[in-house]
């Protein structure tokens, strides 16, 4: 869609008005998740006092984080046209590899840190030569690395269980001008968004994700350009393991399943496409946040647990049918 | 001619994965296969194999179905509450929980071709609002025991031959009529090759679609009443497994997931070999971590021996001279 953009490709009856038009179209499953957003945020407020204070967004922040890390991978993969189901296997090796390896020692930690993340980037590297090179559907390529990586942290650690440098720990509690290391680690996480989506390589991400076909014809390595996106993917769902372990401080070889679908749904509220090429990083972390504030909900109200993933389910859908209206006529227009 | 070639191609793999699997473990395993055995892996081959159908469906017209898990512990659950373990309420939970299943295909399927959402968020979305209303219903506490009757249709056996293994050889007999002599099957063939073209060339895609997805919440009801019986309770989370293993089923019965090709017969012998590698593995003395690591290794290699690639990769042939 970046094609679509810019305003040489325009046409030339195109005016400034229709131009404006269709921008805010392509945005608009963003804006319609901000919109979102900003509802339930304002019913969290009404029902419950200091909301909209620092320590709020501390809290928020931290209790999103892991889901947001797993999801930046994710949103990577949708860009591309694919699906990384295997984070969910990744998630939970690191945990366990983490729990069993780190001891006391702040040499071995860091050695094992880095390991983890050389796993993720490894572990994603063969998703994409896969995918690639075999012509393999990514459903099936990250389901069956799902599955295997999900069985070597059963070995590594059957239950959950192991232990952290006390160090590690205090990273959720430390904070700097009021602010929680989570908070600082959004920020960064924003920044090099900021960074990355003008690079080379996220722009031929996005227009591989648009069309394969003329992304490859205008000179795409597609092995290369799967290799870098899986393998991002599994360098931010180690990220996400480290960060996981640093909240619970145990290791455990079933958790990373309760990431993998969640990653795709914030993403997709968010305003990502799962047919590749739209959507971004910041409509991701709106729907991480959106999720997390249902949590909150649910809790103030204090209803069953049970209507979180009903309210979640209902939540998804709506965003959905909100960017498959927004995408219709948007299409409709450029045609 | 080509893509018929590759259908078969991607079925025979799972045929001869099954066989070499199941003599390799008869070699290392005494009595894997006498009859008992095998009778009792052919009940499990059978509940795979038949959430694994309508699966085929769905997946051969280019969709997925996520919402499998729920809809089996939706009906578990629910026969045990509505028959409290006496038999003649069966009688009409038994049907009406069919019919239920069904409907929430039909939600699903609605969902995608009429309003839009792609198969993946569609079924997800139905998933999680059922668990949610599942556990809210239940209260998250396990239900009454299953009736008798319900245990007879699971263990019981009728001349020798166990009663799932009849009702699943009727569904595989159904299955491969409705995808090789009718017009539905070609009609979802067509879909699921190319949605655009299948739809300019007046296939009606909404009934298409919207059965395939009825039929998947069917069997996914139909193997959840059957389980209850097979363990003699219904229990939350029991849906679980069969996502992964419905959809591994297919996959390795040759059928792409990209949709438009494969067939149920490639289903079966999936079913089989995810059931001889659960039964091998304790007889290796494995643990259920590197049974996790072997299904992912086995969908890998069949799928990509199915895979179009394949030939290409492994005949390399040398680029012509250049002079």
């Amino acid at each position: 869609m970046i094609a679509f953009r810019s305003p040489e490709g325009m046409d030339a009856r195109t005016t400034g008005a229709e131009e404006w038009r269709t921008r805010f179209e392509d945005r608009a499953p963003f804006l319609v998740a901000c919109a979102l957003l900003m509802v339930l945020m304002a019913v969290y407020g009404s029902l419950r006092k200091n909301v909209f204070a620092l320590e709020e967004l501390n809290l928020d922040t931290a209790a999103a984080m892991t889901l947001l890390l797993a999801a930046t991978g994710q949103t990577i993969v949708l860009l591309r046209g694919g699906i990384d189901l295997s984070i969910g296997g990744m998630i939970s090796l690191g945990t366990v590899l983490a729990a069993t390896h780190f001891g006391n020692n702040p040499a071995r930690a860091t050695f094992w840190t880095l390991s983890i993340v050389m796993i993720g980037l490894i572990v994603g590297m063969i998703n994409g030569l896969m995918v690639a090179v075999l012509k393999l559907q990514p459903f099936l390529v990250t389901l069956a690395t799902w599955s295997i990586l999900s069985g070597a942290a059963l070995l590594v650690l059957p239950t959950d269980g192991g232990s952290f440098p006390a160090g590690w720990m205090r990273f959720g509690g430390a904070s700097w001008l009021g602010l929680s290391s989570s908070v600082w680690l959004l920020v960064a996480l924003v920044l090099f968004w900021l960074w990355f989506r003008k690079t080379p390589l996220a722009v031929a991400i996005r227009a591989t994700g648009s069309n394969e076909r003329s992304a490859y014809l205008s000179g795409v390595s597609l092995v290369f350009i799967n290799v870098a996106t899986y393998g991002l993917s599994g360098i931010f769902a180690a990220l996400a393991s480290l960060y996981l372990t640093t909240q619970t401080g145990t290791g455990s070889p079933t958790i990373g399943k309760d990431y993998i679908l969640p990653s795709v749904a914030a993403a997709v509220i968010g305003g990502v496409s799962l047919f590749g090429g739209r959507g971004g990083l910041l409509g991701t972390i709106v729907g991480a946040f959106i999720i997390t504030v249902i949590g909150n909900l649910v809790f103030v109200l204090s209803v069953s647990s049970y209507w979180q993933p009903i309210a979640s389910g209902v939540i998804l859908l709506v965003a959905v049918l909100a960017s498959s209206i927004a995408e219709k006529s948007a299409r409709r227009n450029l045609v | 001619m080509k893509d018929n070639f590759g259908t078969h191609r991607g079925i025979l793999v799972a045929y001869l994965a099954t066989i070499t699997l199941l003599l390799f473990t008869s070699l290392v395993s005494t009595g894997f296969l006498a009859g008992a055995h095998l009778r009792s892996m052919a009940l499990l081959a059978a509940f795979i194999g038949i959430v694994a159908l309508g699966q085929t469906f769905v997946i051969i017209g280019g969709g997925i179905d996520l919402s499998v898990p729920w809809v089996l512990n939706g009906a578990a659950v629910f026969v045990t509450l509505f028959a409290h373990g006496h038999n003649e309420p069966l009688l009409w939970a038994v049907p009406l929980l069919l019919v239920a299943g069904a409907l929430v295909g039909m939600i699903n399927g609605l969902g995608i071709e009429a309003a839009g959402v792609p198969p993946i968020i569609m079924t997800l979305a139905v998933n999680v609002i059922l668990q949610g209303g599942i556990l809210i219903c239940t209260g998250g506490a396990p239900t009454a025991a299953a009736p008798t009757a319900l245990q007879f249709l699971a263990v019981g056996r009728v001349g020798g031959i166990p009663v799932v293994l009849v009702i699943w050889a009727v569904l595989a007999v159904t299955a491969t009529i409705l995808l090789s002599k009718t017009t539905f099957g070609r009609y979802l063939y067509a879909l699921g090759a190319n949605a655009t073209v299948a739809k300019y060339s007046g296939v009606p895609t909404l009934r298409t679609v919207v059965l395939s997805y009825t039929l998947s919440g069917f069997t996914a009801a139909l193997v959840g009443m059957l389980l209850t019986g097979y363990s003699g309770q219904a229990y939350l989370g029991m849906g679980d497994p069969y996502l992964f293993t419905s959809i591994a089923a297919v996959a390795i019965g040759g059928t792409s997931i990209m949709g438009g090709s494969g067939h149920y017969i490639g289903t079966i012998a999936g079913a089989f070999l995810l059931t001889i590698l659960t039964a091998l593995l304790p007889a290796l003395n494995l643990s259920s971590g590197a049974l996790q690591i072997v299904y992912g290794i086995v969908i890998l290699v069949t799928v990509s021996l199915a895979s179009e690639a394949a030939p290409k990769l492994l005949f390399w042939r040398r680029p012509l001279s250049q002079n």
